[in-house]
Order: C-alpha cells, then structure tokens, then sequence
C-alpha cells in the first residue's frame, strides 16, 4: 500500500510539472526565463568542468588526473552546446538560435567556428596546464586563432602584427623568462590552485553578464537598425575634418584602396598624437625594464 | 560592406567567453607568469571584440585601437617580465603568495590552505640499451674494448665481454 501511494504522488508531480506551463517554458526553452536558465546551465557547466580542470591538491592518488578527465568532459560538453543548444530567440522572432549564430555563409561558418574552437579550447588548456611553459606555448595557439579570425573579419594589417608582436616577441620573452626563473622540477605552486572555486564562480558570472549584455543589446540593436553608428557621430578631432567630404568617407570606409596604405592613412593623420605618445610609452617601458633588473638586490639571509 | 550581425554577435561572445577564461586564470593560478599570461589573454577577448566592432560599423576605430591597445601589451609585458626577475631573485620563487605582505595593513591574510609541499622532481627513466656488436676498437682486441669503455666513463655492463676474456 505505501509503495501504491509513492507511485500516485510521484504520478501527481509529474502531471503537475508538465501541465505548469511555466516549468514547460523552463525545460524546453521557449519563454525568455527558460533561454536564460538554459544559458546559465551551459555556461555553469564549462565553468564547474573548468573548475575541475584547475590543478588542485587531491586526497586520494590520481584523483586530481580523474577530475581533470571529467572536467575537460564537461567543458567540451558546454562548449558544444554553446554553439548547437537554442538559447536565443534573436535572429527571427519565435526562431531558436544558439548563442553563436551561423554566418549564413558554409565558408565564413567554417573558418570562424574552427578558429573560435581552437581559440577556446587552447584558452582552457593554457589556465589550467601545470607547466608554465605548455602554458605559454598554448597562448601561442590562441594567438594564432586569434588571427586567423582577424584576417576573416578584414583586419590584416592587425594580424600580421599579432603574430610578429605576440606569437613572435612577448611569448619568447615568456618563455626565456620561465626558463631563467623556473626552479627545478615541478613547483608546488603550479599544482594548486588559490580558491578555484569562487575564481570560477566569478567567471561564470562576468560571462553571463557579457553575453547577457550582448544578447539583449543585439536585440535592442535589431529593432532600430543604424541607431548606434560611430560614423553619425560629430567629429571629435580636428583632423578628422581634413579634405573634402568624399575624401573623409573614403578614408573612414575599409574596402577602399589598399589595407595598410587606408589604415596608415587613418593611424597618421586621426590619431598621430595617440601614435607620438605610445612611441614614448614604449622608449619609457624599454628604459624602465633596463632600470628595473639592472638594480641589485641582497638576498635576505 | 558592412558586416553581418551575425559576425558582430560571435566576435563580442567569443571576446567575452576569452575575457572570463583569462579572469578565471588570474584568480585561480599561483603562478606569477601564467597570471601575467592570463591578463594577455584578457587583452586579446577586448582586441577580438574591438575588431568585430570595426567590422560591423566599417570603420578604422576599432583595428587602430586595437593596433594600440598591441603596443601597450608589449610595453606591458616588457616591465612585467622585468619586475617577475626582480621578484624571482628575491624569493625564488614564482609563487604569488610569497607576497601577500604587500597587502592593505588592516586586511586580514588571505586564507591559505595548507603550506605547499615541494615534492621531488619526478624521476626520468631513460632508454636502456643493450649493446649490440662490437664498440669500434681500430682492430683492438676486447681488451682495449674494455678500455675504451672503462675511458668513456660508462661502467662496464655486467656479463657482457667475461665470456670474450676467456
């Protein structure tokens, strides 16, 4: 008799959470609460998958290696669900979309979702791989998908500096530093962590906040298209006021004339100030590192 | 051509998605390098969405704040390489923790789980080979194989040449 009436409250919970439309909205991602819920579920997932890849110091031998397999599980589970589950309603009114949307275009589509994968997931190995030199070599990679997606999105004046700038400066300058200062063997403190828990919950949350923002500003943008052009703005500087207005609009377009001699253009005579002082900036930040390890110290005894 | 929307929406997640995996790191990792590396990270989800945004207004804005917000990361790393030397010597050590005094004199000390434990140095097992033929004796008999052997500071392998001795 008891497992008789188990059955029909379990049966009444059951009508009941189906027939309340609201928790039907929740689970099956048709009313705006439930697209949040569900995007919230995706990108807690990712982050406790990630919080589990985080070097940690475990009880039982080889649990931290188990935990790392499940995490790095999870995070390739958020990370596909990011891009297939509906969670947005934007594109078209009452059409399911997912947080990225497809370009429309099987090229496009094919490069920006191939260099945003590699990009995410070498981000992901890079903070939580135990070697600080793995570390860097997968900042590398993110660099190069990184610039794979600039030269897609028109800038590649930009890219090529990526790759000289970062991949082939600022990351050998890591890695002679990781080489100069690397204590033998593995360091305690690259296998654990300081507060991995609340440093992922503060990332799922500074996601949610973007992407929440992103979302619903997309959205705002889509009802009043061009409301927001930077080009209606007035002219800050008075160098952007230099020759006619034909010439003006030609120089603030991108497809116009060649890449580098347009942004040359736009870098010398808009924001050559800006370019005077980043010159210094640079000479100060030369001659500061110089003065910085040139100077002594004693060791503490 | 302007771009799409589309472009406009998947550049600024994937900025923001690079954004908060660079936080999560700074927090998270003890490591005074991987911290500044996270931080680069962080400067590279802003440069994406800043070219998105030139994209999808076609204009120069965002690529030429992008161009400078480069300069300013390779000036960046230049004193923050510097000043991880200068702390290196210091303590050395790369661990954060080590100065947590620098702290706001009322704050209390950050809670520290336990002390960390240096372990050794995982052991490298390197390939054992077993000696094949004769080492190049210029018409030497085993003797001087011996010799050899003995001169380039590698331990005779036991069992091997006694059956040739006798």
């Amino acid at each position: 008799m008891p497992v008789l009436s188990m059955n029909l409250i379990a049966q009444a919970m059951f009508a009941q959470t189906t027939s309340n439309p609201m928790w039907k909205g929740l689970v099956e991602g048709t009313s705006v609460g439930g697209m949040v819920v569900r995007a919230l579920a995706i990108l807690a997932a990712g982050g406790l998958g990630l919080f589990l890849m985080l070097p940690r110091r475990s009880r039982t031998e080889g649990g931290a290696e188990g935990g790392r397999f499940v995490g790095a599980i999870l995070a390739t589970i958020s990370l596909v669900l990011l891009v297939t589950a509906p969670v947005s309603a934007a594109i078209t009114a009452g059409h399911p979309a997912s947080l990225f949307w497809p370009l429309g275009n099987v090229p496009a589509d094919v490069i920006f979702f191939t260099c945003a994968g590699i990009s995410l997931v070498s981000a992901l190995m890079m903070i939580t791989s135990r070697n600080p030199v793995y570390s860097a070599l997968w900042f590398a990679m993110v660099l190069l998908a990184n610039s794979g997606l600039y030269f897609q999105q028109g800038a590649e004046f930009l890219a090529a500096s990526t790759i000289i700038i970062y991949a082939g400066a600022i990351i050998v300058t890591f890695l002679f530093v990781v080489m100069l200062a690397q204590p033998m063997g593995a360091a305690a403190y690259d296998r654990t962590s300081r507060e991995p828990l609340f440093s992922c919950i503060a990332g799922v949350l500074m996601a949610s906040a973007l992407l929440g923002t992103i979302h619903f500003s997309a959205k705002t943008e889509h009802a009043t298209p061009g409301s927001r052009s930077v080009t209606s703005l007035p002219p800050v500087n008075a160098l952007q006021t230099v020759g006619t207005p034909a010439e003006q609009a030609s120089r603030w377009a991108i497809g116009n004339g060649p890449h580098v001699a347009s942004l040359g253009r736009t870098l010398y005579l808009d924001h050559y100030t800006s370019v005077e002082a980043v010159g210094v900036l640079l000479l100060a930040a030369v001659v500061g590192a110089m003065l910085i390890t040139s100077h002594k110290v004693e060791k503490p005894a | 051509m302007p771009g799409s929307e589309a472009a406009l929406n998947n550049g600024l997640i994937l900025g923001g998605l690079l954004f908060s995996l660079g936080l999560v790191g700074f927090l998270a990792r003890r490591n005074l390098i991987v911290m500044f590396l996270c931080a680069e990270l962080m400067l590279q989800g802003v440069s994406l969405t800043l070219v998105a945004f030139s994209r999808f207004h076609n204009n120069w804005a965002g690529q030429v704040f992008s161009i400078f917000s480069l300069a300013i990361a390779a000036s960046e790393a230049a004193i923050a390489l510097a000043l991880v030397v200068v702390l290196f010597r210091r303590g050395n050590s790369l661990d954060v923790s080590l100065w947590q005094d620098l702290r706001e004199p009322d704050q209390p000390p950050p809670d520290e789980d336990e002390p960390p434990a240096e372990e050794p140095p995982p052991e490298t097992k390197w390939p054992v080979l077993t000696v094949a033929g004769r080492l190049p004796g210029h018409g030497k008999t085993t003797e001087g194989e011996g010799k050899m052997r003995g001169a380039m500071g590698e331990p005779r392998p036991v069992g091997v040449g006694r059956e040739g001795d006798r």
